[in-house]
């Protein structure tokens, strides 16, 4: 008896990390809010962290229309385009 | 998966050997499949017309992509007849519109299931059940195309339980959600017709559906006593959102607001007007958000909006209401939208329309 597999293989498409930063001494940040209940507050004191103990500076605020769906591509460009690392998370 | 890169399993002669590799192999919802044996699959894709490696849906978020050869292996498992698959196809089409938000109607924690809603002449040509039992197991169409569907999410997108499916409790309709409209006794025009599909068209509706919430009323005798059980059900606490609704009216439901001469329309205007909670009610359990209340109090609201309550959806649009289920009883359902709103929007679609021959 011959059987089809029916799972899929794996997505043929290309992932690579950015390169990771090398100190975070003065950084600018990004934050990604994904419209959860509290992921404004959470990430914002996070960012506060980020001050404090390394002189980084909240430059950008991006929001996601769509908790659980990928960010815009256009607003992730945008962001690497506008801030050195961008913060995010769930929030719930 | 293109056809050339199809992988193919030899495995001994034997039916329930087969059976058993397939659970060996992870291909199941816990329940048997039917081994999907290569001649059978190619007839199944062949139903659609297009090329085998047609791509039907894509996963926003891994890549993955479901091809009309992987979508019949799936619905061979799951017990599809070749003359479903059209419905199947629609239905992942429909999907693969970003408003659907594939990936997160499948991925979270709200546990939604797609319900497939089928509207049009091809319910009786392919045999699905509209009647008595209507969510209930027994039709081999309704059953199987439900079930094809949870098959695809599994083992093409790979929406694994505890993986990548991180549903807090899920609900039933993850093993199979599939309907059929009922047109026998409906005094409303059908969906597929409402949708604006030419005569003779059937189309498939897709709803990231959170649940299913039955809505018992005996007494009620007229369009606003039934009528307000239902809202009232969409409007509770556990269930209140910005998000769109489903609610299937059954027959003895929908005899009382037919014979009352209620179109659909003034039956999706009541349940907008009534499906709603106070201000401080909503603080009352937590739920209250401004922003919420903001988006649907904006400028350009439904004129059915009222100041100082929150309204499940944003109009009298966003409620889908058909009849469907036996004669006897005066249970409706109400079937809320995954999780928090409107995250998840339903989508439909004409079956067949995009294959070349079916």
């Amino acid at each position: 008896m011959r059987l089809y597999d029916p799972t899929s293989a794996a997505a043929k498409r290309t992932l690579t990390r950015a390169a990771r930063l090398a100190d975070l001494e003065g950084k600018t940040i990004g934050i990604l809010d994904n419209g959860k209940l509290n992921a404004i507050e959470m990430l914002r004191e996070v960012a506060t962290l980020f001050e404090q103990r390394h002189g980084c500076t909240v430059k950008g605020v991006y929001h996601k229309s769509n908790a659980s769906a990928p960010a815009p591509k256009n607003t992730l460009v945008a962001a690497a385009k506008e801030v050195d690392f961008l913060i995010t998370g769930l929030g719930d | 998966m293109s056809i050339a890169a199809a992988r193919i399993h030899e495995v001994p002669d034997d039916l329930l050997s087969a059976i058993d590799f397939c659970y060996q192999q992870g291909w199941t919802d816990g329940l048997p499949v039917v081994p999907p044996v290569v001649d059978r699959v190619d007839a199944m894709a062949a139903r659609d017309g297009r090329p085998p490696e047609t791509v039907i849906a894509r996963h926003p978020a891994t890549g993955l992509t479901l091809s009309l050869h992987a979508a019949a292996t799936n619905a061979m498992m799951a017990g599809c007849l070749p003359e479903y698959f059209p419905v199947l196809v629609a239905a992942f089409e429909a999907m693969d519109r970003p408003d659907f938000n594939f990936h997160g109607s499948t991925a979270s924690t709200g546990g939604s299931a797609p319900l497939i809603v089928v509207s049009g002449p091809i319910v009786d040509e392919i045999g699905m059940n509209a009647d008595v039992n209507l969510f209930g197991p027994g039709n081999r169409a309704n059953s199987t195309i439900g079930r094809a569907s949870r098959l695809i999410l599994r083992n093409v997108f790979q929406m694994m339980p505890g993986v990548s499916d991180k549903s807090t409790q899920g609900n039933p309709g993850k093993y199979s959600f599939c309907i059929a409209e009922r047109a026998r006794d409906n005094p409303w025009p059908l969906l597929c017709t409402a949708q604006g599909y030419p005569d003779g068209v059937s189309s498939v509706t897709v709803y990231a559906g959170g649940g299913f919430c039955n809505v018992e009323n005996h007494g009620g005798n007229t369009p606003e006593q039934v009528l307000g059980a239902i809202a009232d059900a969409m409007a509770n606490y556990g269930c209140i959102t910005l998000g769109q609704s489903v609610v299937i009216l059954a027959p003895e439901h929908m005899r009382i607001i037919g014979n009352a001469g209620w179109s659909r329309e003034r039956t999706q205007d009541f349940l907008f007007t009534r499906a709603k909670r106070s201000v401080d009610g909503m603080k009352s359990v937590g739920k209250y958000r401004d922003s919420e209340y903001d988006k649907q109090h904006a400028a350009g609201a439904h004129r059915l909006v009222e100041t100082g309550f929150l309204h499940r959806g944003m109009g009298p649009d966003d409620i889908l209401v058909t009849m469907g289920g036996g004669d006897a009883g005066g249970h409706s359902c109400f079937i809320p939208s995954w999780s928090r709103g409107r995250g998840s929007l339903m989508q439909h679609k004409a079956i067949g329309a995009s294959a070349n021959s079916n």
